[in-house]
């Protein structure tokens, strides 16, 4: 039962990049390809071997099983609602978002080792990205610490709705913010987009174009699985505690369905930001979980006072004070 | 749900600083109108339904329907589409508006007092600041109304902040602030860019030669 949020997280990586092109081929008036197309386009290069340029070191070779490694062992401390991942320690998030990072870091200096000028600017840009949106993250991150008392990411999720009714609306923006981190971390419009053919506008597909065959098979599915990494992050949010595990499976898979769906459609209508607005949108992402971390210090009482008659009731609501 | 009112129009300060096309300008302004229609009804609901119906006639149908439709006449009879005249790099713009709500929060927090609500006094006094950078920051004259509307509805938070509800009068009086800022302001864009046909305050400074 303990792997039981990993093997959803794996099994949901392997229909999410299909629902995210079936749901824009279905909105561009397409019949599309079927859902599982990615799935055979990754086994079609698994079977392929992979071409280096003598350009090229060790780095170069080992830099997609890393990254895929990375995804993977990140994808071992996704909680199933009140049950913990394969691994779960104090501050476990910290390591989470660090393992994805290692994962980034070995794609870059892989793009930087081919020595191409290309591959260097898509270089710089994701790890300018990658740096932007960080702090979101991380303040994302500590207004959870300060709502939940805990600090691992399976806490998070048991003691979240224990606090404060409040806490379901910042829940809210919270989902919203990891949504758009999915985005930044996966290059998605609108800050990248998969689809673009010049090089010159790509971020991190120019950072992925002398990689083929095998080692491109890994990168693809690697993609894939942070995506529902993500998406699960999101999911165990909205599953019920109370419920069954079969319930509460089928919750999952249909928020990590949802996820998918709603970035497919934000990719339909939405159109790419240009290069030099991207690091603005990412800093927004920034300021607005700044937002939420300031009203989670409000909520837990550790700045302001929002029971100033002292009658224990909150002046919005009226309630009883969550944190008497 | 007030709470989640006041950090959504927080947000929306963030995001106007994001904002180059006049039309989402005008989107935010309507978005800050019922949050603050919202805040106002959930804040004041035990008020006599007479005075509650006014001031959701002030939010709802003055500051989320009315002027943004006078904007929007603005935004077409100028042929306004992209404002990015800003004298402030918009990644620093981010970072001091954050820097204001931060500031605002920590005022909030010194200033505490059982006659305040400390969080509504927070994000109004972030709104105001945020409309006196805007102002600042910008050359266009539209944009400077969009400024003062911003400050507008932050004034409108922080008489929520100080007690239940405004005087009837204090209400009329600033609603016919409102009205008369925003009749008068838009005459001038209109006068302006029939004149030099660009709304940049600029040319403006060489009056005095």
């Amino acid at each position: 039962m303990i792997a039981w949020g990993f093997i959803l997280t794996i099994a949901s990586s392997l229909i999410f990049p299909g629902i995210v092109m079936k749901t824009k081929a279905i909105l561009e008036g397409r019949k599309g390809p079927g859902l599982l197309q990615p799935l055979f386009d990754i086994g079609r290069l698994l079977r392929k071997g992979s071409v280096y340029s003598h350009t090229t070191s060790l780095v170069f070779q080992i830099a997609p099983v890393m990254y895929l490694a990375s995804v993977i062992i990140a994808a071992f401390f996704i909680p199933f609602g009140e049950t913990s991942g394969l691994l779960s320690f104090e501050c476990d998030f910290v390591f989470f978002a660090y393992l994805l990072a290692i994962g980034k870091f070995m794609m870059i200096i892989a793009a930087m080792d081919t020595g191409s000028g290309f591959e260097g600017m898509g270089a710089n840009r994701e790890a300018l990205y990658s740096m932007l949106v960080e702090p979101a993250f991380f303040i994302l991150m500590g207004s959870l610490v300060l709502l939940t008392n805990s600090v691992s990411l399976h806490d998070f999720y048991t003691n979240i709705y224990s606090s404060s009714h409040l806490t379901y609306l910042l829940v809210i923006v919270g989902v919203f913010l990891l949504l758009q981190i999915s985005l930044v971390e996966n290059s998605r419009l609108p800050v990248d987009d998969p689809k673009t053919h010049l090089e010159l506008t790509m971020v991190h597909e120019v950072m992925v174009l002398d990689h083929s065959g095998f080692d491109m098979a890994i990168i693809h599915y690697s993609t894939g699985l942070k995506f529902a990494l993500f998406g699960s992050l999101i999911a165990n949010f909205l599953i019920p505690a109370s419920a069954s595990v079969g319930t509460q499976s089928i919750v999952f898979m249909l928020v990590q369905i949802g996820c998918a769906v709603l970035i497919g459609i934000s990719e339909s209508f939405r159109a790419r930001n240009k290069m030099a607005k991207n690091p603005q949108w990412i800093l927004t992402l920034s300021a607005t979980a700044l937002i939420v971390f300031l009203a989670s210090l409000i909520l837990t009482h550790k700045f302001m006072d929002i029971d100033p008659v002292g009658d224990g009731t909150h002046c919005f609501s009226g309630l009883p004070d969550p944190y008497p | 749900m007030i709470f989640f009112f006041i950090i959504l129009f927080a947000i929306s300060l963030i995001y106007l600083a994001l904002t180059e096309r006049v039309a989402r300008f005008i989107t935010l302004l309507i978005i800050q109108g019922i949050l603050l229609a919202g805040i106002a009804y959930w804040h004041l609901k035990h008020i006599d339904v007479i005075h509650l119906s006014f001031i959701l006639l002030e939010t709802l149908v003055v500051k989320s329907i009315g002027i943004p439709v006078f904007l929007n006449y603005l935004r077409k009879r100028n042929r306004l589409n992209r404002l990015n005249e800003s004298k402030v790099p918009t990644f620093v713009s981010i970072l001091i508006l954050s820097a204001g709500l931060v500031f605002g929060f920590l005022l909030s927090n010194y200033l505490q007092d059982t006659h305040i609500e400390t969080i509504f006094f927070a994000v109004a006094i972030s709104s105001v600041i945020a409309g006196l950078f805007f102002i600042i920051s910008h050359r266009n004259v539209f944009t400077h109304l969009i400024g003062y509307l911003v400050i507008q509805n932050g004034i409108f938070l922080m008489s929520l902040s100080v007690g239940a509800e405004m005087p009837m009068l204090i209400n009329n009086a600033i609603l016919l602030d409102l009205f008369i800022s925003v009749l008068v302001l838009g005459i001038f864009i209109n006068k302006v860019g029939d004149t030099f046909q660009n709304l940049t305050v600029d040319g403006l400074s060489q009056l005095k030669h």
